[in-house]
């Protein structure tokens, strides 16, 4: 009997042993990113020079897109509004906490949310999150948000990637610590060389797959693709798809093709001669054949856009044709007082890989048209401070958002990160009105008006909307094949 | 009439030394083949504009790297341009800039060599120091402020790498001097009253012309590989112009599969730059000048 019970203790501790060992987080997932911000990079999410490739995995926010982008509970576990969508009231989990170990309750909502309101901070999410007037602490699990307007959309807005939740009182910390109650915790944080996450073993969906996150600066593209080549690092996914070949082939590595809202394009300041006609932009605009350059630049993987920013799957978006059309262009720069056409410089950098294939080809195809464009090469590091809203004409990328969101964020008059100083009352009511109107059709109608009106007017030339192609080490297992934003990181293991 | 014929004499020799000098250089091995790679090159890119079988910015996905084949010689690139074509005008791209700034170069660099050798003293001492803490800068990081702030045309180029490259030079230029400026014509010519200006142009000149062509030649081949590796960078000169270094970083993702876009802009490259190497060492052997013992400083 008593040799019976000890080989039964024996087996009992070895199966709690390799149960343990089997859920423990080990072994480090690599990734890198591109110190597009230089000196501003920090782990403030609301703000500009965030690095997404850390806040977004250890910080949590109150809704989340599932992999259909539809907003699904994450802090918040449901929500409801009233009958006109002026009044929204989101139940949060219990029992969860910060990394710092403080309890994550409602008044870290109204702190997280009212902070990317103020002006002092001039988060570029402001804008779309003006709607907010006011947010009530119901009790500790409950906080009650009062609309300007109705806002049907409302929980869509809460998904965006930057809104996430922090220690009340924590913001002048934030940039450094990184705190939240994500499934990674800032160990080290140093934005140009190696920032390292540690598991965080008290996830509230359960301990993290790997033990480490180690988040890399690696400026240029191609070094980004060696690096991967080399097993510096686990992940890219920016992989131009001309190059998807090194890697078809190859069995140490995993080819993800993914359909997103995620854009590039070529800006065009509206408040900067002769951008500042709206015939030279849309000139510019006709000139560009998009199915070339998708062909060209994607081979073949993105979906066409005709100016707009609303991703190609998203309701609210304005389906139409744009083929190139050089006549048109030409009249248009006729009447605009440039008979003769026009010069202007593009300055693409490699922090967006096809950036530069891009500027080449927009360069051929409007020649056609008599716009001459000059392309001059500008350092990765810090590109969006010292190019970007700063000279005539940049090149942009922008990730997935919802059509209010993206619309708000890159177009409204007011907005921080409105690119092109794009300024249209009739763009602005119409954003105003989709937001207020209950019903469905005349919201979408109203989205899409602001959408046409781009593409009569706006200074931003939108080709396409890429899929990505993610190339992943073949270590890497459990990684969601969705957007970055939508990837549940704590399932990720590495082998 | 006697001063003429003084002077069709003089160009006679002229003509005659340097016609020995080739043939010193080409009765060696590595000299010939110098001559003959930088020769080709020259070649191509004198009459490149003539003969390439494609428009160099003609874009197309139809000829998205196409394989080497009798339409497309070398192939096409990821966006369907010929290979073929922007081999040969990238050699005249690369050839045309580094020509005129080595010219500029050895223009500035040896000019103020020779002058801060001749006039020594506090001049010479400022001078040489401004050069060291020059040459103490990294010339890529300087050549990326300036382009960064200039722009990467051609006008912005060809001065920015003369001058970055004359730094060498005026060493070479000042020690070459002080090696003439001790020696009786230099002491008469002194002696009989004659400017600075004038011992420099009569004098000295023709005694230092020499070391200053080999390190210019030698300098030329730097500023090749210096030049591409700006382009590389996305430094150089601007898209579409072909220019082998941006070919090589437009190309270097795809060359496990499409090594044909990679290869022909390497291979101009190099070539050219082994062929001025040899030509510069064939050149100084035949002036009689050793670079083994008097390597550039």
């Amino acid at each position: 009997m008593k040799y019976i019970l000890k080989v039964f203790s024996a087996t009992f501790m070895s199966l709690i042993l390799s149960f343990s060992i089997a859920n423990a987080s080990s072994g480090v997932f690599k990734v890198s990113h591109d110190l597009g911000f230089g000196k501003d990079t920090n782990l403030d999410a609301i703000t500009k020079g965030r690095l997404f490739q850390v806040v977004i995995k250890t910080q949590n926010r109150l809704v989340r897109p599932d992999m259909n982008g539809v907003p699904s509970p994450s802090l918040s576990t449901d929500w409801s509004a009233n009958s006109d969508a002026t009044e929204w009231t989101f139940n949060l989990r219990k029992g969860i906490y910060f990394h710092d170990g403080s309890a994550f309750d409602a008044p870290d909502v109204k702190y997280s949310l009212m902070r990317a309101k103020d002006p002092d901070i001039g988060s570029p999410v402001r804008k779309s999150l003006n709607v907010v007037e006011d947010i009530e602490v119901v009790d500790q699990h409950t906080v009650k948000m009062k609309l300007s307007t109705s806002f049907a959309d409302f929980p869509l807005l809460l998904t965006d990637y930057r809104l996430r939740m922090i220690p009340e009182g924590s913001g002048d910390t934030i940039g450094q610590t990184g705190v939240g109650t994500g499934p990674f915790m800032v160990d080290k944080f140093d934005p140009e060389g190696t920032t390292i996450l540690k598991a965080n073993p008290e996830y509230w969906e359960g301990a993290p797959g790997v033990a480490e996150v180690h988040v890399i600066a690696i400026p240029d593209a191609q070094a980004r693709i060696q690096a991967l080549l080399t097993g510096q690092i686990d992940m890219n996914r920016y992989v131009p798809f001309n190059q998807k070949k090194i890697f078809d082939s190859n069995s140490k590595f995993t080819t993800t093709v993914i359909p997103t809202g995620n854009w590039r394009g070529v800006v065009m300041r509206t408040d900067t001669a002769p951008f500042d006609n709206p015939k030279v932009r849309k000139a510019f605009r006709l000139a560009v054949d998009r199915q070339e350059l998708v062909d060209l630049v994607m081979g073949g993987a993105a979906t066409v856009s005709c100016d707009t920013p609303v991703m190609p799957s998203d309701q609210y978006r304005l389906q139409m044709d744009c083929p190139q059309n050089i006549s048109k262009a030409k009249n248009l720069l006729r009447e605009a007082g440039f008979p003769n056409g026009i010069e202007l410089t593009v300055y693409p950098a490699t922090l967006e890989p096809t950036w530069p294939t891009i500027a080449e080809v927009v360069q051929q195809q409007v020649a056609k048209a008599g716009i001459k464009v000059n392309i001059e090469m500008v350092p990765s590091k810090g590109y969006w401070n010292e190019v970007w809203m700063k000279k005539p004409v940049s090149m942009t990328r922008w990730n997935q958002r919802p059509a209010d969101t993206i619309l708000h964020e890159a177009y409204h008059s007011g907005a921080k990160w409105n690119e092109s100083y794009f300024k249209n009352a009739d763009f602005d009511k119409n954003l105003a009105d989709a937001r207020s109107e209950l019903d469905f059709n005349k919201r979408k109608k109203a989205y899409q008006n602001a959408q046409m009106t781009l593409w009569e007017q706006s200074g931003t030339m939108i080709p396409y909307h890429v899929s990505r192609l993610v190339v992943t080490s073949s270590k890497v297992k459990n990684l969601d094949a969705v957007d970055h934003f939508s990837i549940q990181w704590h399932k990720v293991k590495v082998d | 009439m006697e001063n003429n014929l003084i002077t069709e004499d003089k160009q006679k020799n002229k003509l005659e030394k340097a016609f020995e000098i080739l043939k010193t250089m080409a009765s060696k091995p590595s000299g010939l083949i110098g001559l003959t790679i930088v020769l080709f090159h020259v070649v191509l890119a004198l009459i490149s504009p003539y003969i390439v079988p494609y428009d160099y910015k003609a874009i197309s996905p139809n000829t998205m790297l196409l394989a080497p084949s009798a339409e497309h010689w070398f192939g096409t690139d990821s966006l369907g341009r010929d290979v073929f074509t922007r081999t040969i005008l990238g050699g005249r791209t690369a050839l045309t800039v580094t020509f005129f700034g080595s010219l500029i170069a050895l223009l500035w660099g040896g000019l103020l060599g020779i002058f801060c050798g001749l006039v020594g003293g506090k001049i010479d001492d400022v001078v040489m120091r401004v050069v060291d803490a020059f040459l103490s800068i990294p010339w890529i990081l300087a050549m990326l402020l300036i382009v960064s702030l200039l722009g990467t045309s051609t006008e912005v180029l060809i001065p920015a790498l003369g001058f970055f490259y004359g730094k060498g030079i005026v060493r070479v230029a000042r020690a070459a001097t002080h090696d003439v400026i001790a020696k009786d014509f230099i002491v008469s010519a002194r002696a009989r009253g004659h400017s600075n200006m004038s011992i420099i142009w009569n004098e000295i000149i023709p005694n230092v012309r020499d070391a200053i062509l080999v390190e210019g030649a030698m300098r030329w081949s730097w500023m090749l590989l210096g030049f591409s590796s700006l382009s590389f960078l996305g430094f150089g000169v601007s898209p579409p112009t072909p220019d082998w270094g941006l070919m090589i970083s437009n190309a270097r993702g795809l060359m496990s599969f499409a090594y044909w876009s990679v290869i022909a802009p390497i291979v101009g490259l190099s070539s050219l730059i082994i062929g001025i190497n040899l030509t510069a060492d064939a050149f100084a052997k035949a002036l009689g000048i050793d670079r083994s013992t008097k390597a550039p400083v």
